[in-house]
């Protein structure tokens, strides 16, 4: 997984015109470009369901899959039999999708074959408010492991541009100072902190 | 009514011509990179694209300084729910928007704002201003 961060507004460009603001008022003026690249359709299909954005992701209409196997996300927690189960499923669907290639099919009937592992690469736009909301969310340890690693990214190249105006991003018990999750709260709300409050301030 | 461009995103036209390369195969940082030192090359991937394929006019953000008064601005909410404003004190605001919204707007309005609109991306976006205005001097 590669994110970075493309282009931004410096929120100090409206804060000497426009004066005092509050940090949420202003967030909502401000909007932050990101590259992804190489995250799987399992974690694009999780980012897109935050529709308070902009995505331009990679077509697979116009864009022939080459080498499945060179493009796909394997989870960590798949190894050993798993693996090998998983790795032939992975040459299987790349066979078929190239045979339903040379037979004609058309490519965009063709990848209905391909498995949630492939990779993708996506722009992704947000103001800076949605920001805050999706951290609030995908930060969270309740979020699944390869969308919290890439809001983890994603937070940690905003702080990198903006250390002080996303000082209190991150998920939700951070933002808050209780966890919202009530019954499923992982009740690990101290070491959460700490790691948010250093998370690419260094730490 | 006045309004004033006060930020907005840099590189607005190479960052829509990164987004257009992204949905056909490359990858977004490496689009992004190589169409900011070629900007001949990402006004001609923008003078090519039909406004209506929008989502990709949306990665960026239009700040401005409006001076208006309470009614206009109702108005202009009623006829766009994408502007973003703030109240900054009488009758001023601050207002934001992305490409798309304001291209809309143009497109679909022929009023004092949509010609405020029109004449404050000239700079920032200098392919998409010369298209709307062919298009609205018709």
């Amino acid at each position: 997984m590669r994110v970075k961060l493309l282009a931004y507004i410096p929120s100090r460009e409206l804060l000497n015109i426009a004066g005092e603001m509050s940090d949420l008022e202003l967030l909502s003026h401000l909007a932050y470009i990101f590259a992804v690249e190489g995250i799987s359709r399992v974690c694009s299909h999780q980012l897109v369901r935050h529709r308070a954005a902009s995505y331009s992701q990679q077509s697979q209409r116009y864009v022939e899959v080459e080498r499945l196997r060179d493009y796909v996300v394997t989870p960590k927690t798949i190894e050993g039999r798993g693996r090998e189960i998983f790795d032939a499923l992975i040459e299987e669907a790349s066979r078929a999708y190239r045979r339903l290639i040379e037979l004609g099919v058309p490519r965009e009937d063709a990848r209905f074959v391909l498995p949630n592992a492939t990779e993708t690469h996506l722009m992704v736009t947000m103001d800076g408010r949605s920001l805050l909301h999706f951290f609030g969310l995908r930060c969270c340890l309740r979020a699944q492991w390869e969308i919290r690693e890439l809001a983890d990214e994603m937070l940690r190249e905003v702080r990198r541009v903006e250390p002080k105006l996303f000082r209190r991003a991150g998920p939700y018990c951070y933002q808050l100072g209780y966890c919202p999750e009530g019954r499923f709260t992982c009740g690990r709300m101290e070491e959460v902190k700490k790691r948010y409050s250093s998370l690419g301030y260094g730490g | 009514m006045r309004l004033r461009l006060i930020a907005s995103t840099p590189d607005i036209e190479p960052l829509i011509a990164a987004a257009i390369l992204t949905t056909t195969g490359s990858k977004p940082s490496e689009a992004y990179e190589a169409l900011r030192r070629q900007p001949r090359r990402a006004e001609r991937i923008v003078e090519r694209l039909e406004f209506h394929h929008g989502s990709v006019f949306e990665h960026n953000r239009l700040c401005w300084l409006l001076e208006a008064e309470d009614e206009a601005i109702l108005e202009l909410l009623l006829r766009s729910r994408f502007f973003q404003l703030s109240r900054l004190g009488d009758e001023r605001w601050l207002m934001s928007a992305n490409l798309r919204t304001v291209i809309e707007y143009i497109r679909q309005h022929r009023d004092p704002i949509a010609e405020a609109l029109l004449e404050s991306i000239g700079e920032v976006a200098p392919t998409v201003y010369k298209r709307l205005r062919g298009e609205t001097s018709k």
